[in-house]
Order: C-alpha cells, then sequence, then structure tokens
C-alpha cells in the first residue's frame, strides 16, 4: 500500500501513508486510538475506498470496490468489533453469504457443520455448531470470529484487536495459530494495543500517529519503552500512578461467599483508600461475583456488607443497580457499547443520567452545567462541545464519559468490569491516574479485567480467583503475571 | 468546501420531520385549488375532527419512545363511549364520567404496562389483544345494536369557541404543550429517552427501566382515556365501531412527526404536525371527490414513504 490517504468530511484520517507487507512475517501496526489503523485495515479490506493512493500485490495494481472482493483476492479480516449475528448458529454464521448446497437447492447443514466443526478443533475449541451465537461467551464469540477469519484461505489476514477480549490461556492459542500461519508463508497485519503480544508475535512494526505514518522498524530493534515512545511522541516515565499506602475502614465486607452450590465459600474486603482486583483466567468466576451484587446472578450463599449495610441475597435484578448507588456505589459495566453508553444521545445526557436518576421520575429535571463541565475538564475530555452525540468520540474519550458518569453521580466506590477495554495507552494512562486520585479522595475501587498487567500496575492489592472462589492474595508491587498463573492453576 | 456546506444542508434537511414537508405541500395544494377555504372557521371544523387523534398520539408516541407500542386505544375508545352512550348509567353527570374515562384508560395503560414490562410479552400482541377484548365486550354488552344518545354536555363543551377557534382543538394544543414541556423538563423525559436509546445502558445508569416503561404506558392509558372522551362528544351518539382506525392512524402521524420506535428526534411538534397532515389530507382528498377507499389507499402510502425517508436516513448518518 503506498501513499493512501482518506478523509471523512472535513477530518484526514490517512495521509499519504504506506505499508509493506512480506510473506511469512507478522507486522503489528500500532498507535493510538483514531490514529487511523483501524481505516487503512478497513480500505485494504474493501470496506472503505482511498481518496488517493494505491495497493499492489506482488505488483499488481488491485482495486478493492466491495469486502467480498477483498476475499476473493487473498484478503482476509477480522475485525475489533464482533460482527457476528447472535440469533444464528455458529455453523451459520461461518458460512454466512457462501452457503453449501445440496443437489435440491437447499443449504447443506451436515457438510456446512463438519466443516465448521474442523475450522474450530483447529483453534482448540470444541463447540457444537449449532449452538446460538448469542449463548457463546465473548471470549467464545471471538474465537468464532477468528475462526471464520482464518479459515478462509487467503495470503493476506488482518487481525484487528483478535484478543481484546481474551484471557492469558485463549491468546497463548491464538498466538500459536499465527505462528503456523507465519510459517505457511501467509503476511499477517496485527492490530493490538497490548505489548506483551506485539513482542512476542510479531517482526516488524508500523507506528501510526494522527492518520500520518510515523515509521516502520524491526521489533528485534525495539523496547517496549522505544516503542510507547513512538506512538506517544514522548517517553511515558510512568504508565501507571504511584500506590497509596494508607487505607481506611472496609467498604465492602464479603464472607463465605458461595457462587455454585458445589464450589469453596471465600471472603474479601475492599477499604476506603485502595484499588482491588479480582485477576485470574477468564470466566472463573470474577464477573459472576461481581454481577451477583446487582442481582444479575443468582450465588448459593454468603453475607455482603456494603459500608456495613447488609444486602439482601439474592438482591433483585430489576432494583440491583439503584440499590447500590443509593449507598453511594457505581457499577461500571463492561461493554461500554451496549451496556454503558447511549451512544446517539449527547455527552450531556451520557453524564448527568446518574444524577437524575438518584430524582424520582416526576421532579423537575436540572440541567447540571457544572456537574458536566467540571466532568469534562477533570477528566480531559476531548470533543467539539457538550452536546456532540457520544459516537463521534473516540474509544479512550468514550470510556472516560462512562467513568464520568458515576464520578459526576458522586459515588465513593466504584465496580469497574474492564475500566481500559479498547483504549489507546494515553487515555489509559489518563484513566489509571483518575482511578488513583479517586481512591486517594477517600474513595475504594474494585476492578476486573483481562489484562493482568494493568491489574498488576494499577492496583494495590489482588485476589486471584479461579473455580469460583478466591485461590491466593497478594500484594500487587509483588505479583507477576507468572505468579498470578501460578496461583490459579496450582490451586 | 462546497461539498462539506451541501451535506450539511441536506442533513439539516434530513432533520426536519417528514410531517412538515407533507403538511406545507398540502398545504400548497389547498391554497392553489381551494383558496376560499383558508380561513379559520374552515380550517377550524377540519382540524377539530382530528383531536381525538392528535390526543391518543400524545399517547402513542410516548410509548414508542421507550420501544413500546400502545395498540389497545381503539378498545378504550369503543369502551368508554359505549358506557357513556348506552343506559348502563343512566342520567350520570359530566363529574361522574370524566373520571371514569379517565381511570378506566389509566387501569387499562397500567396493565399494559405490566405486561410489557414485568411479564415481558410483545407490546403489540398485548395491547392488540386487549383492544379485541374490549372491543368484544362492548358488542356482548350492546348485543351489536348501536346504544343511544351522549349526554347533550359533551356536545354543547365540543361545539363552543374561544377567539373562533374551536375549543377542543385549543385543548389539543395544551396538552401538547404540557406534554412537550412534560418530556423536557422533568426525570422522567431523561428516563423515557434513555430507555428508548439503550434499555441495557439505562438499567446499569441507574435509571429504573421497568417502572418507566409501566409508567409511560399508564400515561398512554390515562391519555386514551382523554381521546375517548372528546371522540364521544365530536360524534354525540354511541356507536359499536367508533375509533377503531385510530390507534394505526396515531403509530402513522407519529412516525411521521420523526418519533421512530426509540427515538424522539421528533419532539413533541413533528407528530403535531402528522396529524394536522392528516387533517389537511382528508380535506385536500374530499375536495378532489376521492372516497374512503382512496383515502385509506392514500393513508398507507404516506405512511410507507416516512419508513423509506427513515431509512434513507439512517443510512447517511
Amino acid at each position: 500500500m503506498s501513499n493512501i490517504s482518506k478523509a471523512f468530511g472535513g477530518s484526514v484520517a490517512l495521509d499519504s501513508v504506506s505499508l509493506e507487507l512480506k510473506p511469512g512475517t507478522v507486522h503489528a501496526l500500532m498507535g493510538e486510538n483514531g490514529a487511523g489503523k483501524s481505516t487503512l485495515m478497513k480500505i485494504l479490506a474493501g470496506v472503505h475506498q482511498p481518496d488517493s493512493g494505491e495497493i499492489r500485490k506482488n505488483g499488481e495494481k488491485l482495486v478493492i470496490p466491495r469486502p467480498k472482493d477483498a476475499l476473493d483476492l487473498g484478503i482476509s479480516t477480522v475485525f475489533q468489533e464482533l460482527s457476528l449475528l447472535s440469533n444464528l448458529s455458529i455453523a451459520e454464521n461461518m458460512f454466512l453469504g457462501r452457503e453449501p448446497i445440496t443437489l435440491f437447492g437447499t443449504i447443506d447443514y451436515a457438510v456446512m457443520e463438519q466443516q465448521t466443526i474442523e475450522a474450530l478443533q483447529e483453534l482448540g475449541l470444541t463447540l457444537d455448531p449449532s449452538t446460538l451465537v448469542s449463548q457463546l461467551s465473548i471470549a467464545e464469540r471471538q474465537f468464532v470470529e477468528i475462526a471464520h477469519g482464518i479459515k478462509a484461505d487467503a495470503a493476506v489476514f488482518i487481525l484487528d484487536e483478535p484478543t481484546a477480549a481474551l484471557n492469558a490461556a485463549d491468546v497463548a492459542v491464538l498466538n500459536k495459530h499465527i505462528a503456523r500461519l507465519r510459517d505457511a508463508g501467509k503476511a499477517i497485519v496485527y492490530i493490538s494495543h497490548r505489548m506483551d503480544e506485539i513482542f512476542e508475535n510479531c517482526d516488524t512494526v508500523t507506528v501510526l500517529k494522527d492518520g500520518q505514518l510515523v515509521g516502520t522498524r524491526p521489533l528485534a530493534d525495539m523496547t517496549p519503552d522505544s516503542l510507547i515512545a513512538m506512538m506517544v511522541g514522548r517517553e511515558l516515565a510512568h504508565l501507571f500512578p504511584e500506590r497509596s499506602t494508607e487505607v481506611g475502614e472496609a467498604v465492602l465486607d464479603v464472607k463465605d461467599f458461595k457462587l455454585e452450590a458445589g464450589s469453596q465459600p471465600f471472603s474479601l474486603k475492599l477499604c476506603r483508600g485502595e484499588i482491588l482486583a479480582l485477576a485470574g483466567l477468564e470466566g472463573q468466576g470474577q464477573q459472576k461475583f461481581l454481577r451477583s451484587l446487582i442481582g444479575q446472578f443468582v450465588p448459593a450463599g454468603g453475607v455482603a456488607l456494603i459500608k456495613g449495610q447488609s444486602l439482601k441475597l439474592p438482591v433483585a435484578p430489576s432494583a440491583g443497580v439503584r440499590q447500590l448507588q443509593a449507598l453511594g456505589v457505581g457499577y461500571v459495566p463492561e461493554d461500554r457499547k451496549e451496556e454503558g453508553l447511549f451512544l446517539g444521545l449527547s455527552i450531556s445526557h451520557n453524564i448527568t443520567i446518574g444524577l437524575h436518576s438518584a430524582h424520582s421520575a416526576l421532579s423537575f429535571a436540572k440541567d447540571y452545567l457544572k456537574n458536566i463541565t467540571d466532568t469534562m475538564a477533570s477528566m480531559n475530555v476531548k470533543a467539539a462541545g457538550i452536546t456532540a452525540p457520544v459516537h463521534s468520540l473516540s474509544g479512550g474519550n468514550q470510556q472516560k464519559i462512562l467513568l464520568g458518569r458515576y464520578l459526576a453521580a458522586d459515588v465513593d466506590v466504584l465496580f469497574i468490569e474492564e475500566p481500559t477495554r479498547g483504549v489507546d495507552i494515553g487515555a489509559k494512562s489518563e484513566i489509571y491516574k483518575l482511578l488513583r486520585s479517586f481512591a486517594e479522595g477517600g474513595g475504594a475501587v474494585l476492578v476486573l479485567s483481562r489484562e493482568t498487567i494493568e491489574l498488576i500496575g494499577l492496583c494495590d492489592r489482588i485476589y486471584v480467583v479461579h473455580d469460583n472462589t478466591i485461590v491466593s492474595e497478594m500484594r500487587a508491587e509483588e505479583a507477576t503475571e507468572h505468579k498470578i498463573l501460578d496461583a490459579a492453576l496450582s490451586a | 468546501m462546497a461539498n462539506a456546506i451541501y451535506s450539511g444542508l441536506v442533513q439539516r434537511l434530513l432533520r426536519v420531520p417528514p410531517a412538515i414537508y407533507v403538511f406545507l405541500i398540502l398545504l400548497i395544494i389547498l391554497s392553489i385549488s381551494r383558496p376560499h377555504m383558508l380561513n379559520v372557521n374552515v380550517m377550524g371544523i377540519f382540524i377539530r375532527q382530528v383531536v381525538p387523534l392528535g390526543i391518543l398520539v400524545l399517547a402513542q408516541q410516548l410509548v414508542m419512545r421507550v420501544n413500546s407500542i400502545d395498540l389497545s386505544g381503539g378498545g378504550v375508545i369503543l369502551l368508554i363511549n359505549y358506557l357513556i352512550s348506552s343506559s348502563v348509567f343512566p342520567g350520570a353527570p359530566l363529574w361522574f364520567f370524566v373520571p371514569m374515562a379517565l381511570m378506566i384508560g389509566t387501569g387499562i395503560g397500567l396493565f399494559n404496562g405490566y405486561m410489557v414490562s414485568k411479564r415481558r410479552v410483545s407490546a403489540v400482541i398485548v395491547t392488540l389483544a386487549v383492544s379485541i377484548i374490549l372491543i368484544g365486550l362492548v358488542q356482548f354488552l350492546s348485543s351489536g345494536k348501536p346504544p343511544g344518545d351522549v349526554p347533550s354536555i359533551f356536545s354543547d363543551i365540543y361545539n363552543t369557541k374561544f377567539w373562533s377557534i374551536p375549543t377542543p382543538v385549543l385543548f389539543w394544543v395544551f396538552l401538547s404543550v404540557l406534554m412537550a414541556l412534560f418530556l423536557a423538563r422533568t426525570v422522567f423525559g431523561r428516563y423515557v429517552s434513555s430507555v428508548g436509546a439503550n434499555a441495557q445502558a439505562a438499567h446499569f445508569s441507574g435509571v429504573p427501566v421497568e417502572r418507566t416503561v409501566i409508567l409511560a404506558h399508564t400515561l398512554a392509558g390515562l391519555i386514551a382515556g382523554i381521546a375517548a372522551l372528546v371522540q364521544t362528544a365530536s360524534i354525540a351518539v354511541g356507536s359499536v365501531r367508533v375509533g377503531l382506525d385510530l390507534p394505526i392512524l396515531a403509530v402513522a402521524a407519529t412516525i411521521l412527526g420523526g418519533v421512530v420506535f426509540g427515538r424522539g428526534e421528533g419532539g413533541v411538534s413533528g407528530p403535531f404536525f402528522g396529524v394536522l397532515s392528516f387533517a389537511l389530507l382528508f380535506v385536500v382528498m374530499t375536495t378532489f371527490g376521492i372516497d374512503d377507499p382512496g383515502k385509506l389507499m392514500a393513508q398507507g402510502m404516506i405512511i410507507l414513504l416516512a419508513a423509506i425517508f427513515y431509512g434513507v436516513r439512517t443510512a447517511k448518518s
């Protein structure tokens, strides 16, 4: 791809960017959110058309008018957004638009399911191909998506944040397949915000910033620090803020909590002034525990005290979030787009709705202008104005708006699932600082995250969760990814 | 740059609810073909005819903003009309009928809301079933015969005027302003737009989603009760067929007015003009000698065009 430019409306997304992919290499594409990575890949995949510049494959000039043409030309893509249809089965999704046909012109389900089983098995998955996608976990969906992309017999593979929803064990499986594709002489483009993956998988890195090419380097010559410096244009000395040393009284006190009837009971404490993590492999009960506090999961038993007040378990699902809010606890959901934000509504609506919901429906709605501007300023949100719809913001700014809603609502305890999912490194650092200053101001934070590095860097204390119970507790400053995995698996 | 200005203009024009365009086009047609009809007295009479629809549209847009729908208005209007015009409550005064109508409407709305929100039954099915039950009930009670007359006080009020504008029209405008203020100025209004935009996100922000949907349906029932009173006053006699096409017309006028399921961009004024468009449409078609079958087809076409218009707009944004 050479000298590719693309503008949307008035804003330039790509400014004369060139990229060369060689067979048998894994090429990392990095940059903060909004740097133009996704746009560049969407041009290669035929989703967008470049305003200028050209694409050549083996010296031949290519025109890719539609996504289907990209596939025919041997360019296969796994996009960052989950694009599966949840009301269809896995097999139906895999063969969407190119279903095998029987003699009678009906869909040949037998062939479809057999090939799906094979494709999934290559990724080490044993899922029933007739399962509806809506019944899969986010990680399983991501794998089906990857199987969908990898299955096509292409020469170029684009993986746009394939691991955003995967845990460490799943990532290892994926890495194996990336290595296999590379050894088979394929060219792979790998987009990720996770440093460790980039260094583990990739040979070359191209960095974009604000739609412009910063440079292309072999990764052997790079360190994580120098790569970050290339991305943000300065050394990021401290991605994570300093830890605190003082903790106050307990705001969440959980005793003898049993998630499932057969699981081991556990206890945990969250105190003022600290940031606490629930770490471990994905789906071991971290989220089930947190969601049982808002009534979206029914635990088998136990006691949960919030600021000394006992929660009646199981919590009523329709009242759970409001009950926590009344106690000064904000619950920040994992999925920003589905569960968090009103994408089509204004920034001000998204921030103030938490404040409004503390009042009765028939009361007068205040405008909370000062709260909105204060939140935008303290969180350093970049936006055209407070009436701009949230979907017009970058991922990092969207995440800030989501957090801002709960901070503006004047809570002093935050339960957060995935504080920085799909957020660029600059915004991550800002969010970490915000959470730390929230804790230092007497708040308490309980965090779940698929990124263990994030938990280690951000938090003060880590509980390792495995098989629906807490198997270990450690100080974050002593924790490593290896120790956490070890604690989980040796339990 | 010219392109940017052009697309900005198109964007702005597309944001205007289709009802405004339809209204303007019909107004132009009328002013060319029958200019003498464009005076307060004649238009007042025509607009007065659509006031029951206009009031029911206030109910419909409220539930459509929370991604629901209410098709029970036909049954509510029929039942209330029957109870007022038949001899079930002989000689009862106005102060008895009005609270009775409002209570029936509110009760049915509450039931709809409970079923849709708590029992998770499809809103189309619940409200349609309720309407069918009510229609059947009225036919059973009346044994198919039209009931008697409506107490004359109803038509006396209906025929009054202020500053040569019919009272029902003023009443409709008053209710519309009230609804606009209610949605813009109360916490409930914020709840409604939140639930419509994303019910999950609303739940996680602490919005009482179920209660919001129940309250929207309950208020819609109350408003349907008001529409029933005005409709009853307008025809002055009892009927076993009154108001049955109103719910679907209300859906049409709401969509035409730019309030689509879960999205309230047209505001309250959009659907208001949607109703006015229907009023003018009837006038224009009558003056051109087109009968009911033709009117029905035209209504259908307008609904279809509004839907296509929204398809274009969603693709653009």
